[in-house]
């Protein structure tokens, strides 16, 4: 019985849609967390009767033939890059990116991570890094005694240091972005990493055509719509108890067969 | 006697079928852009032996075909703004390693080198051109509009193909959602551009799997299944009974 396995890959589709649907909804509150979505294909088939095959020596086709579908598939899961809400925290270096983009950061092995979360902070050289610690590209160091730090759309990031009536400017934040954002790997820590389905990154001045624009004072939320997602768990869930009903019902016809004398 | 077996065999073996065919159907209730299908199924008349009233007609059951529901699955909002849902008749075309599939699912994204690709990489091919379809990745506004014709900031650069097949009884699926259509080099079977298909951005087509229907249509053949059983057990004991009676030595 064919039906058998059929039902057993749909109901690994839909465990695997629980657990995507799951880890949406933990990071309902990550920061600049994206979601994602579990995209389903259907397998092979099998050809039982060749479609467009001559049935008769006159020349006549078989209209439509048989193929059974050998169940279902996972294809992808699929990150949606869509933009979060931003929420105002007041907060100094706390930036949030409104629009398209990625900020740099550069990890302790020298490689570099991309990340959208912008809750950063100071180190204690005074350097503005990720809450793990990670420099952010370009790396911008404060000077000592500096009052007022302001960092506006474009990315500049200016100071007032003591003793000087006029801000000074310390650096200049870039922004990359990529050819397809989606396919970006995700390590965790809230970082992706370049791939070969992202393409590589293209750095720009944030808002510069093409570029989202900075906010400081504002951290990205996640974009995890939970009415969605909890629809969408209901919706597994009752697909995962159909496949079971299947394979229940394989089950008894196997056993009227085994049943037979 | 025999005979009786036989039929209620035959009837089984398309009962199974049948059966895979649905726990496809239910497998695939989340797969965006599936379409149902059934087993169609026909008599083959068959002769008995004969007997003294003349041959009656036996009539066996075969599968003689898959029936394949092209109505429309509903489409739900996903906000992407390269999931694409047609909206009528018509498929997507890609290019798979030089043959062209069709589609109806229309969850679309941009590989690294621009190109508006399916799921696996396969790059969609543009109604006009039949050729991919390259989209600049630095726009800041993508649109679908009407016809399937999309527009970056305010220039068309491609238009998304809807093709109609003549003869959907010549598609063969091919998994990952895909048929290719046979003899497509046929020009009365190629599939054409749609004349004004409607394209909508943001929506994604679901499968059009009534799970209720297919859920009822499983319970009457698992009851069927297990009556024509009966019916077979009833048949063979028919037979040991003829044996025994019929061969008691008194």
């Amino acid at each position: 019985m064919r039906s058998l396995t059929t039902a057993a890959t749909g109901m690994q589709a839909q465990q695997l849609n629980v657990e995507v649907i799951s880890n949406n909804l933990a990071n309902m509150n990550t920061t600049a967390f994206q979601r994602q979505r579990a995209q389903f294909q259907d397998l092979l088939y099998q050809n039982v009767q060749a479609m467009g095959m001559n049935s008769s020596d006159a020349g006549t086709i078989v209209p439509t033939g048989v193929q059974v579908g050998l169940g279902v598939q996972a294809d992808s899961i699929y990150r949606i890059t869509e933009q979060g809400p931003l929420s105002n925290t007041g907060n100094t270096y706390d930036l949030a990116i409104s629009g398209r983009g990625y900020f740099r950061v550069q990890l302790p092995d020298g490689s570099d991570a991309y990340t959208r979360a912008g809750n950063f902070a100071l180190s204690p050289e005074g350097e503005i890094v990720t809450s793990d610690g990670y420099t952010v590209a370009p790396g911008i160091a404060i000077p000592q005694g500096a009052r007022e730090v302001s960092i506006n759309a474009q990315g500049q990031v200016q100071a007032l240091i003591d003793g000087q009536t006029e801000p000074s400017t310390v650096g200049q934040l870039e922004l990359v972005t990529f050819f397809n954002e989606a396919g970006l790997e995700a390590t965790g820590d809230n970082l992706y990493l370049e791939s070969a389905a992202s393409g590589t990154a293209s750095v720009g001045t944030p808002g510069s055509p093409g570029y989202g624009i900075i906010r400081q004072g504002f951290v990205e939320g996640s974009n995890v719509n939970s009415v969605a997602e909890i629809t969408a768990l209901i919706q597994a869930q009752r697909a995962y108890e159909m496949n079971a009903r299947v394979i229940t019902a394989s089950d008894e016809m196997l056993a009227a067969s085994s049943n037979l004398r | 006697m025999d005979n009786a077996i036989m039929i209620g065999l035959t009837r089984q073996m398309t009962l199974r079928r049948d059966m895979d065919v649905i726990a496809n159907n239910i497998a695939n209730a989340n797969t965006a852009g599936f379409k149902v299908e059934s087993l169609l199924l026909e008599n083959q008349p068959a002769r008995t032996a004969e007997h003294a009233d003349g041959p009656s007609e036996l009539q066996y059951v075969t599968n003689w075909g898959m029936g394949r529901d092209f109505s429309q699955g509903a489409l739900d909002f996903t906000g992407r703004q390269f999931d694409v849902a047609i909206e009528g008749e018509g498929f997507f075309a890609v290019d798979f390693n030089g043959t062209e599939q069709y589609t109806r699912d229309g969850r679309f994204r941009t590989d690294a080198n621009g190109q508006l690709v399916a799921a696996d990489g396969a790059p969609v091919l543009d109604a006009d051109t039949r050729a991919p379809i390259l989209l600049d990745p630095s726009a800041t506004e993508t649109l679908v509009v009407d016809g399937g014709v999309i527009m970056q900031d305010g220039q068309a650069v491609g238009r998304i193909g809807v093709f109609e097949v003549p003869n959907r009884s010549l598609m063969t699926k091919e998994g990952n959602g895909r048929y290719t259509v046979a003899n497509a080099d046929d020009p009365e079977n190629q599939p054409q551009p749609a004349f004004d298909p409607v394209v909508r951005q943001g929506y994604v087509e679901r499968s059009n799997v009534e799970s209720i229907t297919e859920l009822t249509d499983m319970m009457s053949i698992m009851r069927t299944y297990q009556s024509v059983s009966k019916f077979l057990n009833d048949a063979e004991d028919l037979n040991k009974r003829a044996i025994e009676r019929l061969g008691r030595v008194s």
